[in-house]
């Protein structure tokens, strides 16, 4: 009987289905944590890695300037000895050779780039992927302020330092980083009221209390 | 067949990347690099075995005239545990392979041994078979990664090996580098077979697909 067959056939294939989809949610409630927790992990790592030296928890210190659970609005605020010495902020550029390049950039008081680090790219390797190296990405970003850099690659006729074979990158983490420090400039006023206690010193030390 | 000649088979014999020149998605795609090919072979090998184990328990469960669509369940499952697992556990080596991970469903090894091999054979048997394809695959993924990194970047495993100097081909870690690997290393591989078996005083008959005297398009007229 053919409609035996199928019912049979039908019924075995969604049991195994069945199994399956079990299965997999007890992975998936299994492993939730812990993908959020590494996530979570890597993002703090290049937030402690861009900031200029601190000694608080930056992770505890975060003002969100955006609207509630928009990512990259956060800014992770570190200080020292009480007075705040720079901010850290993701930043992301869709136009990568990949698709999205994410990364943490931090910038100090002066609006002076302390530190850059690419949390996720899919450039590709050997090529795209040399440029987010973190020392070479260091060597070219860190101690450039907005308004004194030509924000384009070399090739473009700006002063970016870009690498052979991957001037599209380059680009894309210019325009990314760019951006950053353009929000940063702009919210540096509500920034300085949402962080409350210290201002983000333009000068040296009137800060302190 | 005896269990150490199933798992042999797997890495000369009937290496799956140079013999049966199965998988070919990822084998091109990911090795750009050895910790690449290393970590892809491994994920592929695990899921291989656990689908190839499952597979040859539920055998007679799995009705025959539906068998593909139930591997590919079972598989698909796998990968999705490797796959969660990996973020979780190993960030950034998931960050690296990311969009290649959930295509491991698709790769022809794993539908094949499940097809050919653990649809018809005992539990240990196909776990066997699995281990074997799974180290044959993994390690023709680090011999073409190997060549690729190492002409293309100058590094191997990350470490820079020839000092300021070298200048990289880097066509080799393109997309068209992955071909020029695979056809010379399988270029090697007959060439190595065919001195065994002339030493063996065996008759050597390269495989078919891969002569060039077999292929029809050489002797279109002919044909015609």
């Amino acid at each position: 009987m053919v409609v035996k067959e199928i019912a049979n056939i039908s019924f075995r294939l969604m049991l195994i289905c069945a199994v399956s989809a079990l299965v997999l949610s007890v992975v998936s409630d299994w492993t939730e944590a812990p993908i959020a927790a590494a996530a979570r992990r890597a993002e703090m790592e290049a937030v402690a890695a861009v900031l200029p030296p601190f000694d608080n928890s930056p992770d505890s210190c975060a003002v969100s300037m955006g609207e509630a659970g928009e990512e990259g609005r956060t800014y992770y605020v570190g200080t020292r000895g009480g007075s705040v010495t720079g901010v850290a902020v993701r930043s992301s550029s869709k136009n990568g050779y990949g698709g999205v390049i994410d990364l943490m950039v931090g910038v100090d008081g002066a609006g002076t780039v302390t530190g850059v680090r690419v949390l996720r790219h899919s450039e590709t390797p050997g090529l795209g992927a040399n440029y987010t190296q973190n020392d070479l990405i260091q060597r070219f970003y860190v101690g450039r302020r907005l308004m004194s850099t030509d924000w384009r690659v070399k090739q473009d006729g700006g002063d970016i330092d870009a690498v052979t074979g991957a001037t599209i990158t380059g680009r894309a983490v210019a325009e990314a980083l760019h951006s950053a420090l353009r929000r940063y400039d702009q919210e540096k006023e509500r920034l300085r009221g949402g962080i409350g206690k210290t201002p983000l010193a333009d000068g040296e030390g009137e800060g302190r209390k | 067949m005896t269990r150490r000649r199933i798992l042999f088979r797997g890495i000369w014999k009937e290496n799956p990347v140079f013999r049966l020149v199965l998988g070919m998605c990822p084998t091109l795609a990911v090795t750009t690099s050895v910790i690449n090919g290393i970590g892809m072979g491994l994920a592929t090998m695990f899921v291989l075995v656990c689908s190839n184990g499952i597979i040859s328990l539920i055998r007679g469960f799995i009705p025959r005239k539906a068998r593909i669509p139930a591997f590919i369940v079972i598989v698909a499952s796998f990968v999705t545990i490797v796959d969660l697992v990996m973020h979780g556990f190993f960030y950034s080596l998931h960050q690296s392979l990311g969009l290649f991970i959930p295509l491991i469903v698709v790769n022809c090894v794993i539908l094949g041994r499940a097809e050919a091999f653990a649809s018809r054979n005992g539990f240990a048997d196909s776990l066997v078979d699995g281990i074997g394809m799974g180290l044959g695959f993994t390690l023709g993924l680090v011999a073409i990664s190997m060549v690729r990194e190492v002409i293309g970047n100058g590094t191997l495993l990350g470490v820079s090996l020839f000092g300021g100097g070298f200048q990289p081909v880097l066509v080799m870690v393109l997309p068209p580098g992955a071909f020029l690997a695979l056809g010379l290393l399988l270029a090697l591989m007959n060439k190595v077979e065919e001195r065994r078996a002339i030493r063996a005083g065996e008759a050597y008959e390269p495989p078919r697909e891969m002569d060039c005297g077999s292929c029809v398009l050489c002797r279109w007229e002919e044909v015609e």
